[in-house]
């Protein structure tokens, strides 16, 4: 078995540790025999997106989103399509924003995003920063995942929330909600990175990729002590003993 | 957490303007701001000015923020200093130099760092350029990293450093920070990296590109534990010896000689001083313990710590490593960075016998050796300091290798220290230090 996993713009969107991520998915592929393809797809390698299984996009600075916004426009309705077709995408801060209809910044400016999904996200005063604790709406267990948040713009939407917040902010730190869930795609604002001290959610992703090429239910075991050890080390440390479970 | 800007704090709120005190005592002053290095350029630039001035203020422990400033003064008070030498966290910048007027500015380089205070990487070094513009002052700024080199259409009075191509780099980089031109921002070409954007670059579009050196390191070589190059400022070439590890401290030793000279000191005595210079305050720090070396080194950034363990792999002595990684504020509360930094050049380092892993998110940090596939030897994992620390001292090795963030560094050398006081164990060329203390 083989995936192509697409990091977009790996070279702009760089922030926050969040290549973690791929490490994690290459990785847990890997120790099971299955072939991963990382592809950094980015202004001097642009390449068909329909070859992708998993495209990954992270956050970046301003002036990151900026070029990357003016040069993936051209694949808006590839990009849509895709997910509308099942493709997995996970997209991290920045580009879970990017992913929306627009963003307004502090002085009221409205810069358009990609508009794959219709939300959108507003600056608000004073940046949510810290350690995340969420229950999450994809069925997985343990329910916990743990993260990371840092970000100034707050998001406003009515698709499924990726989960509700236990400790810290999500989307918006009003409606205790974060990130957010379309068919195979899941936007979060979660770093850490996310994904290796959330095996199960890891592996949630490689599994939906798989689904849809192969013939597969689940995904075989791997010894995952170190990788619950960290994420109960974040549970212990930061969640005052709420959400333990296990 | 940050202990030694405690005292400042108190006093800053008394007296706002002691900022402006401290300014009018010290005849002469160089601040040095940047990302990494700036405590050790300015524990090198305070211990080359003490050889020939007596009265010279440092904050040489690292408190950078204005407290921290402020807190140097206030441990020695004196009514004159020849020279002030104060390192500045970036972020702190622009409030500091409102009352400390420095002649002259070394800035080191722009990493990401503690994020989570500064929001963005280039947020920080606009920070830095906005805040000297009505400066008068002459900067010292590192050629080879483009944030920084960038700075010279300050068109203030420039000074540029360097190190020029060596066995140690790269031509490739895998914790790239801003490949992208500073100027018009299109991608930059390397011709070789250093360390992180720290190398030999040109933007094809608008030709911006290294400036010229006036100082540059040359013909690194590492043999004894020492790295000894030869420093060549326009043409007068000296030989330098440093004993600390890393490319990144030739950058630091760069830094040092160019302020030095520019501000009138002779070449023989101040390459002296780099080679008889001994980092006392537990940042980076060789200490004999019984019949093995214990090596300190603060990682607290991706590049500081892909660099620490590229540097340890120029080692053949049998060796441990321990790394402790704490998330207090003063550390960074977000540890993710670990995932930027290249960990996975641990399976370079020869005669490794046993990695350990501590503090708050010990778990992350084997976490992340997991996923650079580092199965070779066993990683133990123990969130307790001081019995990691008494483990592996414990252990058949030639030399130990702590890397400890910012919290647990003093922690970790109040334990060393507590053990050294029990053993017949001693702080190498003692007699140099205390020298050095009360002179010759």
């Amino acid at each position: 078995m083989k995936i192509n996993i697409f990091h977009m713009y790996p070279d702009l969107l760089n922030l926050y540790g969040d290549i973690g991520n791929i490490t994690s998915l290459k990785k847990r592929c890997e120790w099971r025999g299955i072939e991963a393809n990382i592809v950094d797809f980015s202004l001097s390698n642009e390449r068909d997106v329909n070859d992708a299984d998993i495209f990954f996009m992270g956050g970046g600075s301003d002036r990151g989103q900026g070029i990357v916004y003016s040069h993936f426009l051209k694949y808006k309705n590839s990009v849509s399509d895709a997910i509308e077709d099942g493709s997995v995408f996970l997209a991290i801060c920045g580009g879970y924003q990017l992913l929306g209809e627009s963003y307004i910044d502090a002085d009221g400016n409205k810069i358009p995003g990609l508009g794959v999904f219709d939300y959108t996200t507003e600056s608000e005063e004073g940046r949510l920063i810290g350690n995340v604790v969420i229950e999450n709406n994809l069925g997985l267990k343990p329910k916990t995942i743990v993260g990371f948040e840092n970000h100034g713009g707050r998001t406003y939407h009515s698709y499924n929330a990726l989960g509700s917040v236990v400790v810290g902010n999500g989307n918006n730190g009003k409606d205790r909600l974060e990130g957010m869930i379309y068919k195979n795609c899941i936007g979060t604002y979660l770093h850490g990175p996310i994904l290796p001290k959330n095996p199960h959610l890891s592996d949630h992703i490689i599994l939906s990729a798989l689904k849809r090429k192969y013939d597969i239910k689940e995904l075989e075991k791997l010894d995952d002590n170190q990788e619950y050890a960290a994420h109960n080390n974040v549970l212990e440390l930061y969640s005052d003993g709420r959400s333990k479970e296990q | 957490m940050n202990a030694t800007a405690l005292p400042g704090k108190v006093a800053l709120r008394i007296n706002p303007e002691l900022l402006s005190t401290l300014n009018s005592r010290c005849k002469k002053k160089v601040i040095i701001t940047g990302t990494n290095g700036k405590t050790t350029t300015n524990n090198l630039i305070n211990h080359i000015l003490h050889s020939e001035y007596d009265d010279v203020l440092s904050n040489l422990r690292g408190a950078n923020m204005a407290q921290g400033v402020a807190s140097a003064f206030l441990n020695d008070t004196k009514k004159e200093y020849d020279w002030g030498v104060f390192e500045v966290d970036e972020g702190s910048f622009p409030n500091i130099v409102k009352y400390l007027k420095p002649d002259y500015v070394v800035i080191t380089n722009f990493f990401r760092d503690q994020l989570d205070r500064f929001g963005e990487i280039e947020n920080t070094s606009k920070i830095v350029y906005e805040a000297l513009k009505p400066l008068e002052t002459t900067l010292i700024l590192n050629a080879d990293d483009p944030m920084v080199s960038k700075f010279k259409d300050l068109n203030k009075k420039n000074v540029y450093y360097g190190v020029e191509k060596s066995r140690f780099s790269t031509l490739d980089q895998r914790v790239v920070e801003s490949r992208f031109c500073p100027v018009c921002t299109n991608s930059l070409d390397y011709e070789y990296f250093n360390y992180g954007q720290l190398g030999k670059y040109v933007c094809s579009q608008c030709g911006f590109e290294n400036p010229e050196y006036d100082y540059k390191i040359t013909s690194i070589k590492y043999s004894e534990d020492a790295y000894h190059f030869k420093i060549d400022n326009s043409g007068k070439i000296h030989d330098v010896i440093f004993r600390y590890d890393g490319i990144y401290n030739a950058y630091n030793c760069c830094a040092a000689i160019a302020f030095s000279i520019e501000a009138g000191l002779d070449m023989e005595k101040v390459t002296q001083r780099i080679e008889n210079f001994e980092y006392k305050l537990g940042r980076m720090e060789n200490i004999e313990f019984k019949n093995k070396m214990v090596k300190i080194v603060l990682v607290k950034n991706p590049i500081g710590l892909s660099e620490v363990l590229k540097s340890i792999s120029n080692d053949q002595r049998r060796k441990s490593i321990l790394f402790i990684l704490n998330d207090n504020p003063a550390d960074g509360t977000d540890v993710s960075w670990i995932w930027d930094a290249d960990v996975e050049v641990i399976h370079n380092i020869k005669n490794l016998k046993s990695v350990h892993c501590a503090g708050i998110r010990a778990q992350d940090i084997a976490l992340r050796l997991k996923y650079a596939e580092y199965t070779d030897k066993i990683v133990e994992i123990d969130k307790n300091i001081e019995d990691s620390i008494e483990t592996v001292l414990a252990e058949d090795v030639d030399i130990v290798y702590i890397l400890p963030t910012y919290t647990a560094v003093y922690q970790t050398r109040d334990i060393i220290m507590g053990h050294l006081n029990q053993t017949s164990a001693r702080i190498p060329r003692l007699r140099e230090i205390i020298k050095s203390k009360i002179g010759n």
